[in-house]
């Protein structure tokens, strides 16, 4: 680990502050994927800058056809909340199936949507259920969030303070774990929105959880387990690594896909 | 009698408070720490190394080099298991360096090494010195290792080729084969894994300028080994001023056996800085520098007549050796394999060829099962594809070939005999508590439903105890094969064993003093247990090989028995009786036909007073007993497995629903801890079947990508089914406690097993083999190619 | 360097540190705790389970500095002086360790896993040793003690 500068500040303002500051300072949420990578040698910062210590960034809060999960929630509240569970039970059972339950109780939705890692689950309940990233400043919309690999829309500097989540008509989200580190080697999140629109988010296959639009559109004309069988995912961009070929992983789209479909029925 | 019973352990309330104390535990004050710089390349040529920058910085006490390292004078690690040629040409012998020295050879390759004030000091060191690589292409892939076009390791011996044997008859083989009934031939690799102890190694040396005694505390199976061979063949102290010591180890199964590359520097390092010097691995560090294991590739086939009775076996197999030779690796491929690749069947004909080989990869050597697993996985794929493809059912074909109770001891094709058994009855009891009928009939209605069920059974031996000292030396060993023991009686009647064995999980201090307190006639409470000091323990040969109690065990009990001849010489000096009329039960010597007693403590201290001793010198003072016991031979505990799993051909997936295990480890001495070492031996049988796996690319590049527990996929809780057990104990004929090794059958069996279930749910797909391990990967990818 | 003063199973502890030290770097090294282990650098392993404000949590992968304010439980801290608690007699009856590496983690997850009311069956307490690698006992008899420690806690 190379050295850095400690911050706990008590506000976002503050935060702010030193995030705006030289050198290349870093917010640290639950700290489940930086610790090790900076113990690793693979990220440098200058400061890290706490944010445990700022009020106001945990909780769950429940409007009519929205769920507001601000940023420092950790993953086991999001699972064991009743909120969560009642109205949008594939995202409980997402933030349960997270890692294992240490990682749960230190893990936070801000800190997994910031980092952004290809095969992290949140990304694609976010962009599948359409959730908006609400940071100090403005509302980012899923689709337009999540860019590239460990590359989001966030501005140096930029927190996350809430992810607001649309109740869907339905939802499910499916994962084949790593059996090694327990991210997804392949993850697919289904849901069937209020408005009958039909959006299907893909996480650990590629670089950047993606959308499978013509699931959605096989989805949205009969939202049903056999719309998808003539389709398939092609394997060409998909990741290829020691825990599946992208082939493998084209196919486990297709076969989870299904399978979330019919847990929606 | 304490022989037997279930005995929860001794050494267990410090563990569960926190309370053991493990190497990484101790930290003397002023202890400096070290950092490994190690190559980020397969395989570059060293062009220069510039340590100034590390030296420039804060804390950095030193940097050394092989430039520092041949300018002491040192030696080499060494190799104490060499495999000649089958023509009697020594083998191709190139050993791991302390420090690289011109060029790397595997990821991890230790390059340079920094010492500093503390952790950080170290590690910010260890990047800071500029090593100037030029890549070479490199080899990964044991089986392109023998090609013609494969990158070389070693110019001087101008290929990859360590050694090559063979074993049985070439020619007597072929013309079995080329007559028989039915062949089954396949390819069987065996792929790489690695042992993955909990805890890290670590070594703590102190050097004392005043006295130059050297105390190195050290995770070591085998710390008098770890002495001889850094005072022998490393660094050259004197063997007399260095003291191991190997505290509570957590985990070892082979690997903290090895001469580790780090060790040396760090003693050596405290040398030279006269102070306490520490290194601690990194897991990152421990999947990059621990001898791994395995890695063979393999293309086998099997003869049967009609009724599926096996003629003949042929194996010809690479298997990787990794970059240098670790100490035991050649004897793995080259003994261990061919001893037992014909397992629990009549064989009548075998040819086998082994050739080890140089991969830019990390030193292979011993691991649990240690050449066995890969020997039992040729031989029950084998026997089982063959059974299906005679249409004879799997259990069936193995009772035609079991090797009968009565044909123990059994000389295989390769010439070494199996001590004793009665596989038939055995496997009998395998299929009684598995309800193999019922299971079938269940496979057929979940197949009706749709549901993949699959049952595999592999039926094996291990090979333990390693024997005696010249068996060792006829197969190339330059290592013992006895253990020592001290039995020490206090002057309170109490007392303390000393063995060279060394427990690092397998509850030695609850097994061994059960042994003791039997002979002795004590209460186990009056019994303490001393091992892991070479400071305390006479020379001993440390645990591996399945054999601390077929051999320590043995010789604990000589060595009390020893003492309890001459506490009853002393009891009937001091009863003035004949020898003969005394009778000792529950610590009390008592005169046969009359009320005379005498106290076992009252004999000890009598002993330590030494006044009431014969007067004419016949006797000497105290109570203690030396002994060096050598074992006559090895012994061969055998084991069956049956494996029921779960396939989801969608998926791939592989669920181990059901797993039942028979051993025939000989006597019991504490169930609890044989159970124990079964169930946990499966867990890593389990995760070689099913996830784990050492990956490099396989290109030019030999990167490594199994390079954390992210990637390296240990078996957790989930992944286990429930494991039921039986045991037989056909007690061992050549140790007189009649006790065989208990700890490697899982490991040997589980591959096997778990790997002929998959193939029993998925044959009717037209599946006849998937690789290992069986991921989800590679299972879909076995759906795809069968249905073409 | 920076000043940090931790509460370690009710006691106080301050020292003088890197930044970089971990958690379970001071409770070892500072606090001079050693039944915390470290087995990996990943935050797979478990080994160095403790409880933060009575949670479990990876102390390998939290900053020391972060546990400032926070009761850090260690395995320590959960020893009776004389004997064993329910729990770690459990471990003991049904023979759950062996090389007792993993052990002080086990504990620390299992005791939050039945604080929770987790540990209600086999596959619900092989679903909440997730987070922590034994590679010794193959799991059955750590499963089997979480169960029996769990109902003799309910007794208790």
């Amino acid at each position: 680990m190379h050295p850095y500068r400690y911050h706990r500040p008590g506000s976002l303002a503050e935060a702010e502050e030193v995030l705006a500051g030289d050198g290349d300072p870093r917010p640290l949420a639950g700290g489940m994927s930086l610790i090790p990578v900076m113990k690793h040698r693979l990220a440098a910062p200058s400061d890290l800058v706490d944010l445990a210590a700022i009020g106001g960034l945990t909780g769950i809060t429940v409007e009519p056809a929205t769920l507001g999960i601000r940023a420092m929630t950790r993953h086991a509240a999001v699972a064991a909340s009743p909120s969560v569970r009642e109205r949008i039970p594939a995202l409980a059972a997402l933030a349960g199936g997270i890692g294992d339950p240490l990682v749960r109780n230190r893990g936070t939705i801000g800190g997994s949507l910031a980092n952004n890692d290809p095969a992290a689950c949140y990304p694609s309940a976010v962009l599948a259920l359409d959730a908006e990233i609400v940071t100090a400043g403005r509302r980012i919309p899923a689709d337009n969030f999540f860019l590239g690999l460990f590359e989001t829309a966030l501005e140096p500097g930029e927190l996350i303070v809430e992810v607001r989540f649309p109740v869907p008509a339905a939802a499910s989200y499916r994962k084949f774990p790593n059996p090694a580190s327990r991210f997804s080697v392949v993850g697919v999140f289904v849901a069937r929105l209020a408005d009958g629109a039909v959006r299907v988010a893909v996480t650990g296959a590629g670089p950047c959880v993606f959308r499978v639009k013509a699931f959605e559109r096989a989805l949205a004309a009969s939202f049903a387990p056999g719309a998808l069988a003539d389709l398939s995912v092609a394997a060409d961009g998909l990741t290829s690594d020691i825990h599946g070929s992208a082939a493998y992983r084209a196919h486990l789209i297709g076969v989870l896909a299904e399978d979330a479909v019919a847990d929606c029925a | 009698m304490y022989f037997g019973q279930r005995l929860t352990r001794r050494e267990d309330d410090k563990f569960l408070k926190g309370r053991g104390r493990f190497v990484d535990d101790i930290e003397p004050a002023g202890t400096a720490h070290i950092a490994f710089v190690r190559s980020p390349h397969a395989h570059a040529r060293i062009r220069g190394i510039d340590a100034a920058p590390a030296r420039a910085l804060p804390g950095v006490l030193r940097v050394l080099t092989a430039a520092d390292w041949q300018a002491a004078g040192l030696g080499a690690l060494t190799c104490v298991h060499p495999m000649p040629f089958s023509d009697g040409r020594p083998m191709n012998e190139e050993l791991r360096p302390a420090l690289a020295s011109g060029k790397v050879h595997h990821v991890g390759d230790v390059v340079a090494a920094v010492v500093a004030e503390d952790r950080y000091a170290a590690l910010d060191g260890a990047d800071a010195v500029a090593v100037d690589y030029e890549a070479l292409p490199a080899v990964t892939d044991i089986a392109r290792s023998l090609d013609e076009d494969a990158p070389v390791l070693h110019q001087r011996f101008g290929s990859n080729l360590v050694f090559e044997i063979e074993r049985g008859d070439r020619a007597a083989t072929a013309a079995v084969f080329d007559a028989a009934h039915h062949v089954v031939a396949l390819t069987l690799d065996t792929h790489r894994v690695a042992g993955c102890p909990l805890e890290p190694r670590a070594y703590l040396s102190r050097f004392d300028e005043a006295t130059e005694d050297i105390t190195l505390w050290a995770t070591s199976q085998t710390p008098h080994y770890l002495r001889r061979w850094l005072a022998k063949y490393a660094l050259g102290v004197p063997e007399h001023k260095l003291r191991v010591i190997s505290p509570d180890v957590g985990g070892g199964f082979g690997l903290k056996t090895h001469f580790a590359v780090e060790v040396s520097t760090v003693v050596w390092a405290s040398i030279l800085l006269g102070r306490p010097v520490k290194w601690t691995s990194t897991r990152a560090e421990a999947l990059m520098s621990d001898a791994q294991a395995r890695d063979h590739h393999t293309r086998a086939r099997m003869a049967f007549d009609r009724d599926g009775r096996i003629l003949a076996l042929e194996v010809d197999t690479i298997a990787a050796l990794g970059a240098y030779l670790s100490n035991f690796a050649p004897s793995i491929p080259g003994n261990s394999y061919p001893q037992t690749v014909t397992g629990l069947y009549t064989t009548p004909n075998l040819h086998l060829r082994v050739r080890g080989a140089y991969t830019n990869t990390v030193p292979i050597d011993a691991y649990r099962g240690s050449g066995r697993p890969e020997a039992t996985f040729v031989n029950e794929r084998l026997l089982e594809n063959g059974a299906r493809e005679l249409g004879i059912d799997v259990a069936e074909i193995r009772r035609r070939n079991l090797i009968p109770a009565e044909a123990f001891p059994y000389t295989t094709p390769v010439g070494r005999a199996y001590d004793c058994g009665d596989p038939p009855a055995l496997f009998d009891k395998l299929l009684e508590i598995a309800g193999y009928e019922g299971l079938r009939a269940e496979q057929r209605r979940l197949g009706d439903r749709g549901v993949r069920m699959g049952i595999g059974i592999a039926c094996f031996l291990d090979k333990s105890g390693t024997g005696s000292s010249r068996n060792l030396a006829s197969r190339g060993g330059l290592h013992g094969g006895y253990e020592s023991a001290i039995v020490r009686i206090h002057s309170d009647g109490r007392a303390t064993v000393f063995v060279g064995s060394h427990s690092h999980g397998q509850g030695h201090d609850t097994t061994f003093c059960q042994i003791a307190a039997d002979r002795l006639g004590l209460p186990i409470e009056d019994i303490a247990l001393v091992e892991g000091d070479t400071g305390s323990i006479p020379f001993g040969n440390g645990t591996w090989g399945s054999r601390s109690l077929s051999v320590g065990g043995v010789a604990i009990m000589q060595a009390a028995d020893r003492v309890i001849d001459k506490a009853r010489r002393l009891a009937a000096h001091m009863l003035e009786c004949a020898e003969e009329d005394l009778l000792y039960e529950n610590a009390v010597f008592s005169v046969r036909g009359t009320d005379r007693l005498l106290g076992f403590a009252d004999v000890a201290d009598a002993a330590y007073h030494g006044a009431v001793l014969p007067a004419d010198g016949s006797m000497e003072p105290g109570l203690e007993e030396t002994v060096f016991y050598e074992p006559p031979d090895t012994n061969d505990p055998q084991a069956m497995h049956l494996a029921v799993v779960l396939v989801e051909p969608r998926s791939g997936k592989v669920t181990v629903r059901d797993y039942f295990t028979a051993d025939d480890c000989g006597n019991i001495v504490n169930p609890l801890i044989v159970e124990g070492q079964v169930v946990g031996g499966l867990a890593q049988g389990l995760g070689q079947a099913l996830m784990e796996r050492v990956v490099y690319d396989g290109g030019a590049a030999g990167q490594l990508f199994s390079g954390t527990l992210m990637d390296y996929a240990l078996p957790r809780a989930s992944d286990m089914p429930g494991v039921r057990m039986t045991f037989q104990e056909t007690p061992a004929p050549s140790n007189p406690l009649g006790v065989k090794g208990g700890s490697e059958t899982g490991t040997i069996g589980a591959p096997a097993a778990i790997g002929n279930a998959v193939v029993d749910a998925l044959w009717d797909l037209g599946v006849r083999h998937v690789r290992q391990p069986f991921t989800p990967d590679a299972v879909w990818h076995s759906l795809e190619d069968a249905a073409g | 360097m920076m000043r940090v003063t931790l509460d370690i199973n009710g006691r106080e502890h301050a020292a003088e540190v890197d930044p970089r030290m971990l958690l379970v770097e001071f409770v070892r090294r500072c606090a001079g705790l050693t039944g915390t282990h470290v087995g990996c650098d990943t935050s797979q392993c478990g080994a160095c389970t403790v409880h933060l404000d009575g949670i479990a949590v990876k102390s390998c992968t939290v900053f020391a500095a972060q546990a400032e304010g926070h009761a850090v439980t260690t395995i320590e801290g959960v020893s009776p002086d004389d004997g064993l608690s329910p729990l770690q007699a459990a471990f003991k009856e049904h023979h759950a360790l062996q090389c007792g590496f993993c052990t002080p983690g086990m504990i620390m997850s299992a005791l939050d896993m039945i604080r929770r009311g987790a540990a209600t069956d086999e596959q619900a307490v092989r679903a909440g040793l997730e987070g922590n690698l034994c590679r010794c006992t193959g799991y059955q008899n750590i499963v089997a003690a979480i169960l029996a420690g769990a109902a003799a806690m309910a007794e208790g």
